[in-house]
């Protein structure tokens, strides 16, 4: 800092204040604009904080480096280390503390004149100032003066000639005598005292760190290093060391002071100061020659190193507090992460280091934030009403379905959707083609009529109306169909193929089986209020006066849209006259209806035949009923085409509509991982897939991670009945992902595994089930083991061998079992099964050991004080489901 | 104790002073220019017959050949003793006294030629490089001995010198020789080296200028006062030794001394240009200091060694010195 480099001090008490010394001292007071009136004279630091010059004290020339008195009082006690060696204490502005002034000029004054490199004010005995000096042959470097003490000439050895240059001998201000003296013939370049012990001195001597014992002069701790340069020591971890050399910066841990713990990465500059923040723990601000950043080091997520090897880590980064280069800076010491910076032109600026952020999201909605000494948590606010049901979270909403028990039901398939909430369209579309695909009656009437679609290993079935237009061999007959109620045989020209009458089932328009009326479907889409739908279903199979009757339906209907009858009276004046003036004014004015299948009505009877773009590309109207549409009117040539296309659409949207187009194949995947990207719902994407249970489909390895994914999600929830019933679930549709047995009971005796042994022997006839575990009371008991006939071990509880099924257990009385028979069945199904600790070795009937435990700290055995349950840590965690 | 081999390989060379011309240059770009070169150790001593510059091998770089220049031909390697905060001895002498028996005597013995500068900050040994061997077979016992590379200390032991020992047996006679004592008074100095541009026009026109002051003024004391003036520049370190009349040429509160401002006198060794190959002359001045725990600094030259003792025993030096030279068996 000699010269023209300034540096930069904050006092450490007064936190408004600092001092900046370069050739002279200077006292600044910061103050934040916002309070005050911007006074004449302050120095802008920041947007905030300004600076107020207070003093300025140049009477010490050739200073070397400053150290302020770390107590309250005298507050604006410095001492100076100056280029000959001397220190001197000053102050800043006015103090009238007697103390002060008293010791006010003193002067400290080694041998032998040479720099002052560092002063060190003892934190607890603040009367001791160690001074480090530069090398000299004869003479100490570290030099512990008492500022208390007085000038004693017969002190000083007498056959010294003192012959202190000017007369400052007579005023009683020099010291000549230190109090130790320490490092003989060494330099001392940096200093710092240990917080560990008030008389241990840790000094950056010539090429090694030395640990001073005051209470031992003549020992030292020391190990060679060239990292001698501005030690300092951790405020949060008194044993953790920074020092520095050139550009490298070296932590030791005292404790192990044999080499550093870690250097951090070398800059190409020589480094001029390094400093823990004294706010936070494990972050430490460096500074290289003639940068304009700060660089952080957080050692925060430092692993205590268990080996040599282990190299901890750390994470680096740059701050740049202004646009100059910085020339020193210094930490606040109470404020958070606040520094002030100084340029070499003495250009201040007030900084305060942002915080890294780090965040976590949780497995269901909340959100949480770290920022410093903050935490921020988010949740999700659960507004009323269907619009904010959709609008939820879908950590939400999946924790909801999996309470429901969504996906498992596995004979109503579409009413999966409803188990989901039955407000999201995409899912009920989803449900209904899983459903029309996996319809017994459904695929029996395939098995039947397109025997071919099975020849392949991958059934048709599944292979969605993509792949059934394209295996088209059927010839397609073309009809020209009246409309219905009216005797003017239609433009419209309708295409019929088996293929098309399949696709048109799974669009759910006609019922399987040969009959290809529409009438039922239409009475379920009045049942449902849909009328617009229903009109336009009815109009497209050419029955107008149906689609006018539904429309008058919809408009009596209670709460029922009187426009409808408009719109049906609209309808009753078609004309296929080419240019009536009907026809103009319907296909301009339809775009203004805003029920999309009331717009699509007037698009078919307004196009010429053959195209129907107005129909088909009416995105707002369900992909099933534009599918089944284009069906029916798109040619053979046509149709493929809007179908692969409609596809990519699906597939790049991710709509789940799209499902039935792609069916469950590689097609559907590929749309089904632009769902979960667009939705994150890997719970619809894991059953979705298990319904699809082609094995190819499932070894998708983006199947398997959705459904990885669900259950640790599950898991994560402490779902844990429900994963299980997943699991299940998955195990049936899915017979590859059964695991294998993992548990298997040994005789004590003979060794042989209990249960395997009847698996693989089944000669002797007898099933798992007769070792009880099948849960009825009523078969066999086996409590001897089928391989030497020797006893099982018998329940602490009940004392009967292992293999006796559970009698009743004392909490569920007899009503229970005769009224829920087949839950106690399943639960008996574990009752029975053997269950010991890991640890005393006893054990019996599961049920019973949870009964026991369930009051009971200790182990059932008397005298044994083993706490069983304690020690099985999964054995104390509650689900959050209720099974 | 620790004994240092640092990380310079030096030269000694002489510049004669009709010669000092053609390597102004050069020697003001060693002295005041220390960031443009690499040169790490610097030392100029003026002394009545010529200069005796020793340098690294970065600084030799600068100096350009000339017929002014003499060269020592070996390359020397300083030794520094580092008593590493162990308490030493009582004694209060300082400098070469403290090393006297530890190393120069030991070294003296196994005929190893020694080069030493003095300076304020510490006392160098200059051996050359081909006896290092010898050197550290003769020193490992009393010191651990490390090499500095790079900054870094590493231990250095004698297995990792390639040539085996060998013994330096020249049973050479040893010659006392002549001692001088000017009646300069000496300070030895230091100076902070951010501080050096101020003084630099005074130190030009010390080291370069002396001649033709000193025709002038001092003509008469000729005979008692010898010019001596050595700068050095070492690792970031500045020593300065010179006599009182110098000193008053500077400003008075730049340079550092010791507090108690002790001046010096000198003792020149030889009245021949004693080389390099002669063996045990810094031995049979330090030994009798030693002796008598006089505190002292030892300046090698290029044509003579010198000393400097405390001016209050320079008496006793003298007497004692003299009585050496008369009985030589006491060395």
């Amino acid at each position: 800092m000699s010269g023209p480099k300034p540096d930069i001090l904050w006092s450490p008490h007064h936190v408004d204040r600092y001092v900046i010394c370069d050739s002279e001292l200077s006292l600044y007071r910061i103050e934040s604009l916002g309070s005050t009136e911007a006074k004449a004279g302050a120095v802008p630091l920041s947007e905030e904080t300004a600076a107020t010059l207070l003093a300025i004290n140049s009477d010490t020339p050739y200073m070397k480096c400053v150290a302020w008195y770390p107590k309250h009082e005298p507050e604006c006690l410095l001492a100076v280390g100056q280029a000959n060696g001397r220190v001197v204490l000053t102050s800043l502005g006015q103090s009238h503390n007697s103390k002060c002034k008293e010791l006010m000029g003193k002067e400290f004054v080694p041998k032998h004149a040479r720099q002052c490199n560092t002063l060190a004010w003892n934190p607890v005995d603040s009367n001791w100032l160690a001074a480090g000096l530069d090398k000299h042959r004869a003479d100490f470097s570290v030099l512990i003066w008492d500022i208390s003490s007085k000038f004693t000439p017969e002190a000083s050895v007498p056959a010294e000639k003192i012959r202190l240059s000017s007369g400052d001998t007579d005023s009683g201000v020099v010291v000549t005598k230190p109090l130790y003296e320490l490092g003989q013939n060494d330099a001392c370049l940096s200093l710092c005292w240990l917080p560990r012990d008030q008389k241990l001195l840790l000094a950056g001597m010539h090429r090694n760190l030395a640990i001073f014992d005051l209470r031992n002069t003549s020992q030292k701790m020391f190990v060679n290093t060239k990292a001698i340069q501005g030690v300092t020591v951790d405020p949060y971890f008194h044993d953790r060391v920074a020092s520095f050399f050139e550009g490298q910066v070296a932590i030791w841990d005292l404790r192990k002071f044999e080499k550093p713990v870690l250097t951090l990465s070398e800059q190409p500059k020589p480094l001029t100061k390094v400093a823990w923040c004294p706010t936070r723990t494990g972050l430490l601000a460096t500074l290289m020659r003639d940068s304009d950043v700060v660089r952080l080091y957080d050692m925060q997520h430092t692993p205590t190193p268990i080996g040599d090897e282990t190299e901890p880590t750390i994470i680096e980064r740059c701050v740049q507090p202004c646009e100059t280069i910085i020339g020193s800076f210094a930490w606040h010491p109470s404020a958070q992460n606040r520094m002030v910076v100084v340029s070499p032109n003495r250009g201040m600026t007030d900084f305060t280091v942002f915080e890294r952020i780090s965040l976590a999201w949780s497995s269901g909605t909340s959100l949480v934030w770290a920022c410093g000494r903050h935490l921020y948590e988010c949740s999700e606010e659960c507004g009323a009403g269907a619009a904010a049901a959709a609008e939820r979270d879908v950590a939400t909403k999946m924790r909801e379905r999996a309470q429901s028990r969504y996906g498992h039901d596995t004979v109503q398939v579409w009413k999966n959707h409803v188990l989901a909430g039955g407000n999201d369209p995409q899912l009920k579309s989803l449900w209904y083609t899983l459903h029309y695909i996996l319809h017994d009656h459904h695929r029996y009437y395939i098995i039947q009529c397109f025997p071919y679609f099975f020849g392949n290993k991958q059934p048709l079935l599944y292979s969605g109306i993509k792949n059934i237009v394209k295996s088209s061999t059927s010839g397609t007959t073309e009809s020209r169909r009246c409309w219905s109620g009216s005797e003017r045989p239609a433009e419209v020209v309708r295409y019929l193929s088996e293929e098309r009458g399949l696709a048109l089932q799974l669009c759910g328009w006609i019922r399987c089986g040969p009959d290809i009326n529409v009438e039922p479907f239409l009475k379920s889409l009045e049942q449902e209020g849909e009328w617009e739908r229903a009109a336009a279903v009815a109009l497209f199979n050419l029955d107008i006066r149906r689609a006018i009757q539904i429309l008058h339906k919809g408009a009596s209907f209670d709460k029922g849209d009187l426009n409808l009858n408009v719109v049906a009276m609209a309808l009753s004046g078609y004309t296929d006259e080419k240019s009536s003036l009907w026809r103009e004014m319907c296909s301009s004015l339809r775009l203004q209806l805003s029920n999309p299948y009331l717009c699509v009505m007037f698009a078919f009877l307004t196009s010429e035949p053959g195209a129907y773009d107005g129909v088909l590309y009416e995105s707002r109207v369900a992909v099933r009923d534009r599918v089944a549409f284009a069906c029916m009117f798109l040619s053979d040539s046509q149709l493929p085409r809007y179908i692969d296309k409609l596809t990519n659409e699906m597939k790049e949207a991710g709509n789940l509509e799209g499902i039935l187009l792609t069916g469950l194949t590689k097609d559907g995947v590929d749309l089904m991982e632009s769902y979960v990207d667009r939705t994150g719902d890997v719970q619809t994407a894991s059953f979705c897939m298990l319904k699809g249970s082609s094995g190819e489909v499932l070894k998708d390895p983006r199947v398997q991670c959705w459904i990885e994914n669900y259950r640790n999600l599950l898991d994560a929830w402490s779902f844990w009945h429900k994963r299980a019933e997943f699991d299940i679930h998955r195990s049936k549709l899915d017979p590859s992902s059964k695991p294998l047995a993992q548990v298997f009971v040994s005789c004590n005796f003979c060794g042989k595994s209990i249960s395997y042994s009847c698996s693989s022997m089944p000669h002797q006839g007898r099933g798992f089930s007769q070792y009880g575990v099948s849960g009825s009371p009523t078969k066999s008991k086996v409590t001897s083991c089928p391989g030497c006939r020797k006893p099982l071990p018998r329940c602490a509880l009940c004392l009967m061998n292992m293999g006796t099924p559970v009698s009743s257990c004392p909490g569920t009385g007899k009503s229970d079992e005769k009224v829920d028979l087949s839950k106690d069945k399943k639960l008996a199904q574990f009752n029975n099964w053997f269950t010991w600790c890991h640890n005393c070795r006893h054990g019996g009937h599961a049920g019973h050991m949870l009964n026991w435990f369930s009051d009971h700290s200790e182990c059932p055995v008397s005298a044994c004080t083993c706490r069983c349950m304690q020690l099985d840590t999964t054995g104390n965690l509650v689900p959050s489901d209720s099974s | 104790m620790d004994l240092h081999i640092l990380d310079h390989r030096l030269k000694v060379t002489s510049i004669c002073k009709d010669g000092l011309v053609v390597f102004t240059h050069p020697l003001i770009k060693l002295i005041f220019l220390r960031n443009r070169t690499r040169c790490k150790f610097f030392s100029l001593t003026e002394t009545p017959e010529n200069y005796t510059v020793v340098l690294d091998e970065e600084g030799f770089k600068e100096l350009p050949p000339s017929e002014h220049l003499l060269v020592e031909d070996s390359t020397w390697l300083p030794l520094n003793v580092v008593s590493n905060g162990h308490a030493s001895s009582s004694s209060q002498a300082v400098g070469v006294t403290k090393i006297a028996k530890s190393v120069i005597a030991p070294l003296a013995e196994q005929h190893v030629s020694v080069f030493m500068l003095s300076t304020y900050q510490t006392d160098f040994i200059l051996v050359r490089e081909k006896d290092l061997s010898v050197v550290i077979r003769t020193l490992e016992e009393e010191f651990n001995i490390y090499r500095e590379v790079g900054g870094e200390c590493v231990p250095f032991r004698s297995q990792d010198i390639r040539n085996g020992f060998q013994k330096n047996g020249k049973e050479a006679k040893i010659t006392v020789h002549p001692v001088l004592s000017p009646l300069n008074k000496f300070l030895v100095m230091s100076l902070d080296p951010d501080t050096l541009p101020a003084i630099a026009t005074t130190l030009i026109d010390v080291l370069f200028y002396s001649s033709s002051q000193k025709d002038g003024s001092h003509s008469n004391q000729d005979l008692d006062c010898i010019k001596f003036f050595s700068f050095s520049l070492i690792d970031g370190y500045i020593s300065i030794v010179m006599d009182t009349e110098a000193q008053r040429q500077f400003p008075a509160n730049l340079l550092f001394t010791s507090s108690s401002q002790e001046l010096w006198r000198m003792v020149r060794i030889g009245g021949q240009p004693l080389g390099f190959d002669e063996c045990g002359i810094v031995a049979q001045i330090s030994q009798p200091l030693a002796d008598s725990d006089i505190s002292a600094y030892y300046i090698s030259t290029f044509s003579f060694d010198h000393a400097l003792v405390p001016e209050e025993d320079i008496d006793s030096v003298i007497s004692l010195l003299q009585q050496q030279r008369h009985d030589p068996s006491q060395v």
